[in-house]
């Protein structure tokens, strides 16, 4: 069923919404904050799901109730904040 | 204790599409994966359908029939893969790879394919971030790209769609044989799937699973890195794939660093307006983190054709496990010793590109019917007399 709250943007980067999250968990069958990722751009933008991964989590628990084992968190990977081309390749 | 015709092992894009194009026959089919759909190469690869990285012959001629299948899938199933076909374009630094680039071209034009020479001025023209010293270029127009895991998520839905039971977060056991050698069980932690067809498509991990059955797989992994640029204007007309020339007939101009870690320059822009910059070759085992040394590597690369972007802001680098065979070809088999067991892994770096293929052929094959192409040298027998060294 269709909730008003489902338009909600959850990752800013990506804009993906909380109906995109919500289908990627019953459709798609993710289980874990990476399972959201791949199937949804959520977290994949500019701030590297800094803003939103909680909120992910916590929509996991919501849904997944009991399965919500192992939600764990997004693979942290370098550069821990963007940087150029430039300074990491040198000018 | 359930019952199917086949039993595909691994949800990568080799898995999804084998288990898709079984299904397509109404086939019985089970797809295993040991951990969630796309969780391991297909999460980390880039999504190019090219062919101009390809050989000209049989490899050229796999990875346009995959073309030609992703232009028919795309409006087959209902999931956006972000399929386009922009096109794209070869990079050339000297004329010692102008001579070698125009016999390349000459030969693919020959073969029937889309390919032509562009001179300096016409490059950039077309281009005009590119470094002022590049003398032509190839344009390529049926190379294409995709989400790759969009892909497999939607080769995944549109195989369950068509009635494969799909078996997430499941390890195999072991793999059951009857009294004559042949496939008779898959054996997972809670099910017995009866079977008389195993296809493995495990990738880096179809070793293991070939292990089961008593069969050596020369498959290895090989790390490749990728960096993932921000958001921004159009660094490459039209959204084309730029990719630098290659050729085993001459030697790089490149230095010995870069030689070492095998960075090469690939920039394909996604759906989602930002790109990817790769590649990377290291033999580091089942290693996937990421490298300063491989990453400033490919971000000087990357500066050497396209100088604009040392001001472009890099926001991740992640690195996946090709599925490495030394010949540089798939296999994609039935296995002689142990009836009804087939093989469909090794394909490098050129997994997302020739998955529709293989998915194809492995149908047809298990089918019974005529191949879209001969496959010998795609066999597992190939290495049967001279064992497949490490490198």
């Amino acid at each position: 069923m269709k909730n008003e709250d489902d338009d909600i943007v959850i990752c800013r980067c990506e804009e993906i919404t909380l109906s995109e999250i919500k289908r990627a968990i019953k459709e798609g069958g993710a289980l874990d904050v990476t399972g959201i990722k791949r199937r949804t751009r959520a977290g994949m933008g500019l701030c590297q799901g800094r803003t939103c991964e909680k909120l992910v989590q916590q929509i996991l628990k919501e849904q997944l109730g009991k399965k919500a084992e192992k939600i764990g968190s997004s693979t942290s990977r370098p550069p821990v904040r963007p940087v150029t081309f430039g300074t990491l390749g040198g000018k | 204790m359930k019952s199917y015709d086949a039993v595909v092992i691994g949800g990568g894009v080799i898995g999804t599409s084998v288990a898709y194009y079984l299904s397509k026959k109404g086939i019985r089919v089970a797809l295993v994966e040991k951990g969630d759909i796309a969780s391991g190469t297909a999460s980390r690869s880039d999504g190019n359908i090219k062919i101009s990285d390809k050989r000209p012959g049989i490899e050229t001629k796999m990875a346009y029939e995959s073309q030609l299948l992703f232009k028919e899938l795309a409006n087959e199933i209902s999931y956006n893969f972000d399929y386009t076909q922009r096109g794209s374009l070869c990079i050339i630094e000297n004329e010692e790879e102008l001579k070698v680039a125009q016999e390349y071209v000459k030969k693919q034009a020959e073969d029937g394919y889309p390919m032509r020479m562009m001179d300096k001025s016409e490059i950039h023209n077309d281009e005009p971030y590119l470094a002022e010293d590049i003398i032509g270029g190839i344009e390529i127009d049926c190379d294409a790209s995709v989400n790759p895991m969009a892909l497999v998520f939607g080769l995944s839905l549109g195989a369950k769609k068509n009635g494969v039971e799909v078996f997430d977060y499941t390890p195999i056991k072991d793999i059951r044989l009857d009294k004559k050698g042949a496939v008779e069980a898959v054996i997972t932690d809670e099910e017995k799937l009866i079977t008389k067809y195993v296809v493995n498509c495990a990738g880096v991990w179809a070793p293991e699973i070939g292990n089961m059955v008593g069969i050596n797989i020369p498959i290895i992994p090989e790390q490749g890195q990728l960096l993932i640029a921000e958001k921004t204007f159009q660094v490459v007309e039209f959204g084309r794939l730029m990719t630098k020339f290659g050729d085993k007939n001459y030697k790089r101009n490149v230095s010995p660093e870069l030689e070492e870690l095998g960075i090469g320059f690939v920039f394909e822009p996604t759906q989602a307006n930002n790109f990817l910059i790769g590649s990377s070759h290291t033999f580091v085992g089942f290693d996937t983190h990421v490298s300063i040394e491989v990453m400033r590597g490919l971000a000087k690369r990357a500066i050497r054709f396209l100088p604009i972007m040392k001001n472009i802001n890099i926001i991740r680098a992640h690195a996946g496990l090709r599925p490495y065979i030394q010949d540089h070809m798939p296999i994609i088999s039935k296995v002689d010793e142990v009836p009804g067991f087939y093989v469909a892994a090794g394909h490098g770096a050129k997994g997302i590109c020739l998955s529709q293929f293989t998915g194809k052929i492995i149908s047809q094959m298990i089918a019974g019917e005529e191949t879209i192409m001969p496959n010998d040298i795609l066999s597992i027998n190939r290495f049967k007399r001279n064992e497949t060294k490490k490198p």
